[in-house]
């Protein structure tokens, strides 16, 4: 054993050595030449409790967010006919059956607003909505390889699940903009509020994505448990019927759900409804409080990602 | 002199079930209730606690200084792939401390989250900013690597055509351009035919010599007398001998080393 130290002794003798440099002076070597710097760049620990939400190294990574979001939107149409035009079919295609039996047959009233319009405009947000938080729940576990590979912060995974979805929201909007011109609508400044609503929409799905996405790692139930989940979602959200529907004094249970609140809000914007300024402060509000709580679970689990996937 | 690398009693404790194969690495949430359930009741297991636990790396404590290519050779499971995933960040240690003091790269295989339908230059920036560079760098690198891995004709095809050795070459010359002040390689070298094989041997002879800091896990015990200064020598999940490669390699093979190592 002594015989080894030595050994060791006298090869770091030999490393010393060989850069004849000073403690503090950059060490050149070849083409490389940079200052050991005082404090360590990375530091390794076990950590006991919970690991905050590392911003800055978020930021350092966010290239790697939209190359992922950019991989995710190029492989989706990849070798379909259709490509991108699968963006609307599937919402149009919805639009076109519930406009018949909700709209035509059961004439489920829509407060004066014209069925095909009144329910894309849900369908829009909701179909952005339950794709970002199923690709979001799925995308950890599609994505192993990485994984298991290479460093990065997890978070950027399903993030970049959530945002690959605004683009097919983008193109879906296009229908939304034809079905508003052909019904006669007119642009109002209301239309602004269009896009913190999408914001927030975009955040409430990423917090209940991420949140799936760190559960499913450990319990593969969400596979069988999410569709579940957003079926019911969507019934006990006003897309095709109006919350006026549903009678006054149970209205603030449908209202418990942020979704509700903010497919509300989108129809008042552009239908020139008096805007519900109340829901969108509460959806706001509850958005910040999943957020925090999905990001707090996923922080809590990402340490043991590598090791259950 | 400061070392680039410190890693300071690092252990690394594995847990296996024994209930089920060892390829299932997920349970189901009824599965977890049912153990909370029966948690009160399984306490007195824990006397027997050694019989579902390992560990992969036990009290390791080594320093590496800037410059140094120190090779990390030793049987399957002797700990080596654990101590790459713990100091690239992948997997948490159960106990110790790691510092480094320079910006990590790390190859624990080559061409991670290259997509077959994307074509080679598509999968070139992902897989590059993937391993951490910049989209700037990628952009400066880009005919090098191109190059490099004489896939040029085919650069804007799927790579899921490509032809195994074109593949394994497109994804070996996006790593080897990346520019880290450590960089951590497993066994990924060995890719391609012979002749790609002395090209990657070439780069990695260039990589060493450039300077960086380079650790290196491999089975080709020839490749670290070649390439390495030091060498580490695990067995158990502990250091079993640390020294200058030739002594390290020499030992090994003399001690436990039934095969001559390839390459």
């Amino acid at each position: 054993m002594s015989l080894i130290n030595e050994k060791v002794e006298e090869i770091d003798a030999v490393v010393q050595s060989v850069p004849e440099v000073k403690p503090d002076a950059p060490y050149v070597s070849g083409g490389l030449s940079f200052n050991l710097p005082d404090k360590p760049v990375v530091t390794i620990e076990t950590h006991k409790s919970w690991v905050p939400l590392n911003l800055r190294d978020l930021w350092a990574y966010r290239e790697l967010l939209y190359f992922l979001m950019w991989r995710d939107i190029k492989v989706r149409y990849k070798q379909t006919v259709l490509g991108a035009a699968w963006a609307v079919i599937q919402p149009l295609t919805t639009m076109l059956i519930f406009t018949y039996f909700f709209g035509k047959l059961a004439k489920v009233p829509t407060d004066g607003v014209p069925y095909p319009v009144f329910v894309y405009t849900a369908l829009l947000l909701w179909t952005f909505f339950s794709n970002g938080v199923t690709s979001a729940a799925n995308s950890l576990i599609g994505n192993s390889n990485l994984i298991t590979k290479v460093y990065f912060p997890r978070l950027i995974i399903p993030s970049a699940a959530v945002g690959a979805g605004l683009v097919d929201f983008a193109i879906a909007s296009v229908l939304l903009v034809g079905l508003l011109v052909y019904y006669g609508f007119s642009v109002t400044w209301e239309y602004l509020m269009i896009l913190p609503l999408v914001v927030l929409t975009t955040l409430f799905a990423l917090g209940v994505g991420i949140w799936f996405s760190a559960v499913n790692v450990r319990f593969r139930d969400v596979r069988y448990a999410l569709p579940f989940l957003i079926q019911v979602w969507f019934f006990v959200s006003p897309i095709i019927y109006p919350s006026s529907l549903v009678p006054a004094e149970w209205r603030w249970v449908l209202h418990l759900n942020p979704l509700a609140g903010l497919i509300e809000f989108f129809r008042a914007a552009l239908f020139g409804r008096e805007l519900p300024w109340v829901a969108l402060v509460y959806a706001a509000g509850l958005t910040v409080i999943v957020l925090a709580y999905a990001s707090y679970t996923f922080r809590r689990m990402e340490r043991s990602f590598a090791e259950f996937i | 002199m400061k070392p680039i690398i410190k890693v300071e009693g690092i252990s690394k404790k594995f847990r296996i079930n024994p209930r089920e194969p060892s390829s299932v690495h997920y349970e189901t949430l009824r599965e977890s209730l049912g153990k909370l359930v029966r948690a009160p009741f399984t306490r007195n297991r824990k006397n027997g606690q050694r019989d579902d636990t390992v560990w992969a790396l036990k009290d390791v404590n080594f320093d590496v200084f800037p410059g140094e290519v120190m090779g990390i050779i030793g049987s399957n499971g002797a700990g080596k792939s654990t101590l790459l995933k713990v100091l690239s960040r992948i997997i948490e240690p159960t106990s110790g401390r790691v510092e480094l003091y320079g910006r990590v790269a790390s190859l624990l295989e080559v061409g991670t989250g290259f997509h077959p339908d994307l074509s080679g230059r598509e999968n070139v920036y992902l897989n590059g900013a993937i391993l951490g560079m910049r989209r700037r760098e990628i952009d400066e690198r880009f005919d090098e690597i191109v190059a490099f891995a004489e896939v040029e004709r085919f650069i804007d095809t799927a790579v899921k055509h490509y032809s195994s050795g074109m593949y394994l070459r497109l994804a070996f010359a996006v790593a080897a351009h990346l520019d880290p002040e450590i960089l951590i390689v497993d066994e990924v070298l060995a890719v391609g035919d012979a002749t790609f094989q002395k090209k990657c041997l070439g780069k990695m002879d260039d990589v060493t010599r450039s300077g960086r800091t380079v650790l290196l896990v491999t089975h080709g015990l020839a490749m670290v007398t070649q390439l390495c200064r030091r060498a580490i020598l695990f067995d158990g999940g502990r250091i079993v001998k640390m020294g200058p490669s030739l002594e390290v390699v020499t030992y090994y093979d003399a001690t436990c080393n039934p095969s001559k190592g390839t390459i």
